[in-house]
């Protein structure tokens, strides 16, 4: 179990090490010229020798590459041509925007959705089947940004019921990040961008719990149980959904890597002061350091969110630890 | 390949959604194909409608000299507005517009008279128990028994203007020299000789057989009952308008601000504040009023010309009054901006009075061609990753299958942006970023698939035989991959219009290209996307039916590609 870990943790590590030299190549080379991706013309003369010769921007490529990675390794991202200052200490606080709102969603869709697909599988035939996979296909097919765009103008703007922008009213005061979430407003706001990103991810786990519900239902430990008499409800719920969990758990792998590219248009629609935010903008202000240190925090998510549901995978599936034991 | 078609149809008459799926996606795409018949309009131009509006002003004693706009009068050009023959008790001013239209303001009311012509209607007149208006086609409208008719007209061409003198006697003028007299109430009309061919453009007659016409390049015509003899003007400008309160009090305007007056005996120049054209003046004793194209308006007080900054950039066309107050009346064409959906809009205009169907509509080419172009790139890709890997196994397998770990590592939306901040945004982007990024998904399925076939009796009899591992792969296993390569096709290609609508919106679209995405995008940027519910709703239904309809067409190719669904 420990060596299953501790592989996984490198082949993390490695991935995220291919990401850094795949972005590294793609701003010094991409660029006309390199030095416009980290000095901003309107730096002092000062601070442009400064950011110069912690990115060795004099240097030859090989050594700024040994540089970069160390500037990575060490948080040090440059300085934010448009907020001017450092990047490190503008992107801290909206990775946890991110997380909290982009991590309630998938969980209240990865286990609302798979409780449907149980139910699903059981009304095998029925019109609530029919109709539940048709809706959970329709809800896929609405893309995040529209029906965000949606929930604010009816939920928001007509109704009245929601605000429809940021993290909290201003103006309000948080010394923290849980003093500011900790609080009725913030759930006021999290509300309406939370179901949307739940209702958009529901469909697939909901219909891939089901199509292995039916699988799993005509092996012969179902019957059994049945044949011990236990409730319907019972066999569905606590025997066969537990062994049909599995590729939901694989589909929760990989749709965390989508939902951190899907954040940025939720993020962008209720204007929540989140790393897609901050990423748009900055490819807006042609923020270079900005924008590369938000798409290495974004992908350290997703690898981060895959290693545990891995690991979840593996405390479900005894039989990926005997692999890997032998 | 046709037996796949053939499974694949069979498959779908079975399936009621799959269909549904199958139809909708086939009207979509003869809406791509056939768009630009089946839009209404240019996508990309801004829309603008004309609109009847009068302007007060000058109001004696009244702040702001009582400027005031009155709107929507009528849905055309307002040509020409006369104070209203007192006499017969018939309101205050008759103003007569393009399409025929003849319109009488009573107080605050606006009434809409019956016209029976469409042409437009340039000159208006009323006094002395008569009424008439002219326009083009040589139109006479006269107002018998309170209907206008239409009276037997001497010309054919443009008439621009006409006046009546205190005894009902009518004179009207127009293009290339036209010019007729009618004597009284329904009294049949003359052709009136005129010594120049110019366009005439006004005309006025303060006394019995007397009065002036004006015309283009500084004309000035005596009337004395029976011809027009040219005067000299002290200018060579167009002369647009002309009025008169008594034989001595006569003004005249044109081009260029230019302003004539005539005080019984000759014309002199006067200075004026104002370099737009001035198409309308009115005399009323010592005062008067001119209104000239793009808002501009003046008032002659204590002998002097007084600029009136109205606030509003209306063409003003015409102007009539009484002691206290003046009206000019004109035409405003404005943007016709985010109205709700009409018959001459079906999904009602943008903020900058685009045709929101006609957008959805090109729109609908960008995201299938975008889509359709990315799927396949995915699927060409993933499919060959997966049968190298899947069949060639060991190092090449473990190597592609790291590759595919780092794709899932890489957001799709701001790899996108990447790549937009690094180039500049453009549908090749999206294309790029969706091909490269998500034949990961296709590579595994396809990699397991060719796991299981490559144990298969069939591939070890090729072995044996001598066939090399190309071979192998491309002509013994690939064609039995096939079924699943399409639903993957399918897949990707639902995935793609969501990714390409996604990127869009985000800006990372061409500009100039409609696509749903872009649509949405420029709805955000406007800011109306919180209101303009009709401007949200289209492109988003659109993206929704396309999907979903691919989706339901998947679920039938699934059945095929994947025969242990269809034992269930």
């Amino acid at each position: 179990m420990r060596k299953l870990i501790l592989t996984k943790i490198l082949q993390s590590l490695f991935t995220l090490w291919v990401i850094l030299t795949m972005l590294f190549f793609l701003f010094r080379l991409g660029l006309p010229d390199p030095t416009v991706a980290l000095v901003s013309d309107g730096l002092s003369p000062e601070d442009r020798a400064l950011v110069i010769a912690r990115f060795g921007l004099d240097r030859s490529l090989p050594e700024q590459y040994v540089i970069y990675l160390g500037n990575v390794i060490t948080g040090e991202f440059g300085r934010s041509f448009h907020y001017n200052a450092p990047v490190d200490t503008i992107i801290g606080e909206r990775v946890l925007n991110t997380l909290i709102l982009m991590l309630p969603a998938i969980f209240l869709s990865y286990t609302i959705g798979p409780l449907l697909g149980v139910l699903l599988a059981w009304k095998r035939g029925s019109k609530l089947e029919a109709g539940g996979i048709s809706l959970g296909l329709i809800l896929r097919s609405a893309p995040m940004f529209w029906t965000g765009m949606l929930a604010v103008m009816f939920f928001g703007i007509n109704l009245g019921w929601f605000p429809t922008s940021g993290m909290r009213t201003f103006p309000y005061q948080a010394a923290n990040f849980l003093e500011k979430i900790l609080t009725l407003d913030f759930l006021r706001h999290l509300i309406l961008p939370t179901i949307v990103i739940t209702l958009y991810y529901i469909g697939l786990p909901m219909l891939i719990m089901r199509n292995t519900m039916l699988e799993v239902m005509g092996e012969d430990f179902i019957e059994f149980a049945e044949a011990r008499g236990l409730s319907r409800m019972r066999v569905m719920y606590r025997h066969a959904a537990r062994n049909a969990l599995l590729p939901v758990v694989t589909q929760a792998a990989i749709t965390a890597g989508l939902a951190v590219g899907g954040q940025v248009v939720v993020e962008v629609v209720f204007s929540w002061p989140g790393l897609g935010l901050e990423m748009f903008n900055a490819v807006r202000t042609s923020d270079y350091p900005l924008a590369q240190a938000s798409f290495l925090l974004m992908a350290t998510i997703i690898l981060v969110l895959n290693l545990i549901t891995d690991l979840i995978y593996s405390r479900l599936d005894p039989r990926v630890t005997y692999r890997s034991a032998n | 390949m046709k037996e796949l078609i053939r499974a694949l149809w069979r498959s779908i008459q079975q399936d009621r959604l799959a269909m549904f799926g199958l139809v909708t996606i086939t009207i979509i795409t003869l809406i791509a194909i056939f768009g630009p018949f089946i839009a209404t309009h240019d996508p990309t131009h801004m829309n603008e409608r004309t609109e009847g509006i009068a302007l007060w002003f000058g109001t004696v004693g009244a702040p702001n000299r009582g400027i005031r706009l009155e709107q929507a009068i009528s849905e055309t050009t307002l040509r020409s507005i006369v104070s209203a023959d007192a006499t017969q008790d018939s309101g205050d001013y008759l103003a007569v517009g393009n399409g025929g239209f003849i319109v009488r303001f009573r107080g605050d009311e606006r009434h809409i008279e019956a016209s029976p012509v469409s042409v437009q209607l340039r000159g208006v007149a009323s006094r002395a128990g008569r009424e008439l208006a002219v326009g083009d086609e040589g139109t006479i409208l006269e107002r018998i028994g309170g209907e206008w008719r239409q009276m037997a007209a001497p010309v054919s061409g443009i008439l621009q203007a006409v006046a009546l003198d205190p005894n009902g006697a009518a004179l009207v003028v127009g293009d290339n020299g036209a010019a007729a007299y009618s004597s009284a109430i329904g009294a049949p009309w003359v052709i009136v000789n005129t010594p120049l061919a110019r366009h005439l453009y006004d005309v006025t007659l303060p006394e019995a057989q007397a009065g002036f016409v004006v015309g283009a390049r500084g004309t000035l015509l005596r009337w004395d009952g029976s011809e027009l003899n040219e005067e000299q003007a002290p200018g060579f400008r167009n002369i647009y308008a002309v009025d008169s309160d008594g034989m001595n009090n006569i003004l005249a305007v044109g081009e260029r601000g230019t302003v004539y007056r005539f005080d019984g005996d000759s014309w002199s120049e006067m200075q004026s504040p104002v370099a737009r054209s001035l198409r309308g003046v009115k005399v009323i004793g010592d005062r008067a009023a001119a209104a000239a194209t793009h808002g501009d308006l003046m008032l002659l007080e204590d002998g002097v010309w007084d600029r009136v900054r109205s606030g509003y950039e209306r063409h003003f066309r015409s102007v009539a009054g009484d002691e206290t107050q003046f009206v000019a009346v004109g035409t405003d064409p404005y943007i016709n901006s985010l109205t709700r959906p009409s018959a001459e809009h079906f999904f009602g205009t943008t903020h900058n009075g685009r045709d929101i169907f006609s957008q959805v509509i090109y729109g609908t080419r960008t995201a299938l061609l975008v889509a359709l172009v990315a799927a396949i790139m995915v699927t060409v890709i993933g499919t060959n990753v997966g049968l190298f890997a899947g069949y060639l196994r060991g190092k090449t397998d473990n190597v592609l299958m790291r590759i595919v770990d780092i794709m899932y590592a890489l957001p799709l939306e701001p790899f996108a942006m990447v790549l937009v901040l690094l180039t500049r945004p453009g549908i090749q982007i999206i294309i790029l970023a969706v091909g490269l990024l998500t034949w990961r998904t296709t590579a595994r399925i396809i990699r397991s698939q060719v796991l299981s076939l490559a144990n298969r009796p069939f591939v070890k009899a090729a072995k044996v035989a001598g066939a090399s591992n190309l071979r192998i792969m491309y002509v013994h296993i690939a064609p039995n991959v096939l079924p699943l390569a399409f639903l993957q096709l399918a897949v990707a290609m639902a995935f793609a219009i969501t990714a390409e609508a996604t990127l869009s919106f985000l800006g990372l679209g061409p500009p100039r290209l409609y696509s749903w995405g872009t649509i949405l995008h420029q709805a955000r940027l406007s800011g109306a996307w919180r209101t303009a519910w009709w401007w949200v709703l289209p492109p988003g239904i659109m993206i929704m039916l396309t999907v979903v309809s691919v989706f339901f067409i998947s679920r039938a190719l699934e059945v095929i590609a994947n025969p242990r669904l269809a034992r269930k």
